[in-house]
């Protein structure tokens, strides 16, 4: 950096909050500047409003017992998970594998997601608005288009879930209603040709998991 | 009356997990834009938010001193921070404002724009001054605050947003 | 899911011309219940997909999907035949734009990527910007995935190459359909979002703010997954 780019001590001072003294009209120019950017820039800055608060106490509820100070159970409590409201992405464990397959969902929908561990799987949650339904599954080719295979849960308000560990990549799949109807998933990243006429949705999965906002 | 850092942390860990509930209104609150700024979107500085509460509960028992709880906070939320933000920005320019209205005056406008320009700005600092910068001027907290929350001495501090602004003075100077 | 990925090795190690794993196609099939004709006929196709140097196990897929979707047996068929045709022409594009021995699976992302618009020079544009085979169909995929998404296809492929060619890890490949579709869920129509990710491929690493550089602050305090030994502290909480 230059020279002429540094602001001078007096400069400092004055952008600390103290007065511009005999501060020079460049850099006094250049000072004020700055400071009406800050503020341009931290009126624009809000804090996580308060459902964050709740979304950390649901999952924190969902989770597991509270950590204790003696710590055996660390071997044993699961890793709560973290739901965004479409997608979970999280590390794979097979002992957290266990505990998902195992657990259904809360109806509020957030838990916290884990650390993600580099692996090839991650899981990923589908869910489908479907109040109607009596039977919901999601086939694909992560599951050879199995509609008996992914059978999802419902919960409050019609919408039916499941959380799958897949391998990263690229899948396709659909929602099965009944054993029968065949739905696309409107939150998929696209919709495509599925070469009998009808359409498959797409998920590219990454190691990371599947970000959404 | 209101429970200090540490008594909450105890108690929770004693058993009483929805006191936990104190320590995150608390640190939303105080950490809030902080994150914001760092991560460069708000929701996904909620995100890395959320992130950071929930690690920061399950490895409560291994906070060493309860009655410190902000900064040891403060540490788990600026490395999600910055988790978040890089892979966002692997992928979006973070330097650009959301679609503002069409309905603004011309000040507005330009206060968006300049607004924009000082976060595109941020993002070429190092985390380290972003971080120093942010606190100081997002936050306006003194130094001494500063210090006492990320363990750094005041003098490093200092150097950090001096260097922090005069980057921002380059910027600014090229970009107007 | 790791039985079909040793099948997928199985396929690439052994050449063309051995049509020992017909039978296991076959199996494949049966035991997901298609009827012995159809069974016979795909295997007729995906046998003449081998002797090619084809990738069979994408048609015998492809019909196990239309018999689970309770399609008409002979329009599975069709799909299958029309499958082998596009996995040809994918091959013979990939072979023309100077690779010329492709393996299966990038095969199989080529011919999807040019059944969603991709043309044969840009196919060939993103396997070369690609580091590995490996690379190569993933990249494909994203970008045959970005443009089903509404971005220009030639915006798509600059979008991966240049991810590509920076060294971007894979994570961060995977993860572009992910961004854009949250793109698109806050509104942003699909030419901005190309254009986004398209400075943003350039711009990341060019502000230097690649993942690893920086310096984090030290003291990083523990906040990790559940198989860390109780008692065990790590350095620094």
């Amino acid at each position: 950096m230059s020279e002429r780019d540094a602001f001078s001590s007096d400069a400092h001072r004055y952008l600390d909050g103290g007065p511009h003294g005999d501060l020079g009209g460049e850099e006094r120019r250049d000072a004020d500047r700055l400071l009406d950017g800050i503020r341009a820039y931290t009126d624009g800055i809000g804090a996580p409003g308060p459902e964050l608060t709740d979304a950390v106490m649901a999952a924190v509820r969902q989770g597991a017992p509270v950590p204790r100070r003696g710590g055996w159970q660390w071997l044993f409590r699961p890793q709560p998970i973290r739901v965004r409201p479409v997608w979970v992405p999280l590390a794979a464990a097979a002992a957290v594998a266990l505990w998902l397959v195992a657990r259904p969902v809360a109806p509020d929908v957030t838990a916290p997601v884990v650390t993600r561990t580099a692996t090839d799987t991650v899981f990923v949650r589908f869910q489908l608005v479907a109040p109607e339904a009596d039977v919901v599954s999601v086939a694909g080719s992560f599951s050879d288009w199995r509609t008996d295979a992914h059978w999802m849960t419902k919960e409050d308000g019609g919408v039916w879930s499941i959380t799958l560990p897949l391998p990263v990549g690229e899948h396709q799949y659909q929602f099965v209603i009944d054993g029968e109807r065949w739905v696309p998933d409107p939150r998929s990243h696209a919709q495509i040709d599925d070469g009998f006429g009808g359409t498959n949705s797409v998920l590219v999965v990454g190691p990371k998991g599947v970000v959404q906002s | 009356m209101e429970l200090s850092d540490g008594a909450v942390v105890r108690r929770v860990l004693d058993g009483e997990g929805e006191l936990f509930r104190v320590l995150v209104e608390r640190y939303r609150e105080k950490f809030g834009r902080y994150a914001t700024s760092l991560v460069g979107d708000r929701d996904a500085a909620a995100d890395a938010m959320q992130d950071a509460f929930i690690r920061a509960y399950d490895s409560l028992d291994r906070c060493k001193n309860p009655d410190r709880f902000g900064s040891w906070f403060f540490r788990i939320l600026t490395n999600q921070c910055h988790d978040t933000r890089d892979r966002q920005r692997a992928h979006a320019n973070l330097g650009e404002v959301d679609a503002v209205s069409h309905h603004e005056t011309d000040t507005e406008v330009e206060r968006h724009e300049l607004a924009a320009i000082i976060a595109e700005a941020l993002g070429e600092l190092t985390p380290e001054q972003r971080e120093a910068f942010v606190l100081k001027h997002v936050d306006g907290r003194s130094y001494e605050e500063i210090a006492e929350l990320t363990g750094t001495g005041i003098d490093a501090l200092k150097m950090r947003v001096h260097r922090a602004r005069d980057s921002l003075r380059a910027t600014l100077g090229a970009r107007l | 899911m790791t039985i079909r990925r040793s099948w997928l090795l199985v396929l690439l190690l052994i050449p063309p011309a051995l049509a020992g794993q017909q039978p296991d196609l076959q199996e494949q099939m049966r035991t997901r219940g298609l009827p012995d004709e159809l069974v016979a006929q795909v295997t007729t196709v995906a046998a003449d997909a081998t002797a090619q140097g084809l990738p069979a196990d994408p048609l015998v897929q492809k019909a196990i999907e239309g018999w689970a979707k309770r399609v008409p047996p002979d329009r599975i068929l069709a799909a299958v035949r029309q499958f082998r045709l596009r996995l040809h022409d994918a091959r013979e594009a990939l072979m023309g734009t100077g690779h010329p021995d492709p393996l299966g699976p990038v095969v199989t992302a080529a011919a999807e990527a040019m059944g969603r618009g991709l043309e044969r020079h840009q196919l060939g544009s993103v396997v070369d910007a690609a580091p590995s085979p490996v690379a190569a169909g993933r990249g494909l995929r994203v970008a045959a995935a970005l443009t089903a998404q509404g971005i220009r296809a030639d915006e798509a492929v600059a979008i991966v190459v240049r991810a590509m060619r920076q060294g971007q890890p894979d994570a961060q490949l995977l993860d572009l359909p992910s961004v854009a579709n949250a793109m698109r869920a806050r509104g942003m129509p699909p030419g901005q979002i190309g254009q986004r990710l398209m400075r943003g491929a350039g711009g990341a690493a060019g502000a230097g703010m690649s993942p690893g550089q920086g310096g984090r602050p030290p003291g990083v305090p523990p906040g990790g997954p559940p198989d860390i030994p109780p008692g065990q502290k790590k350095k620094g909480s």
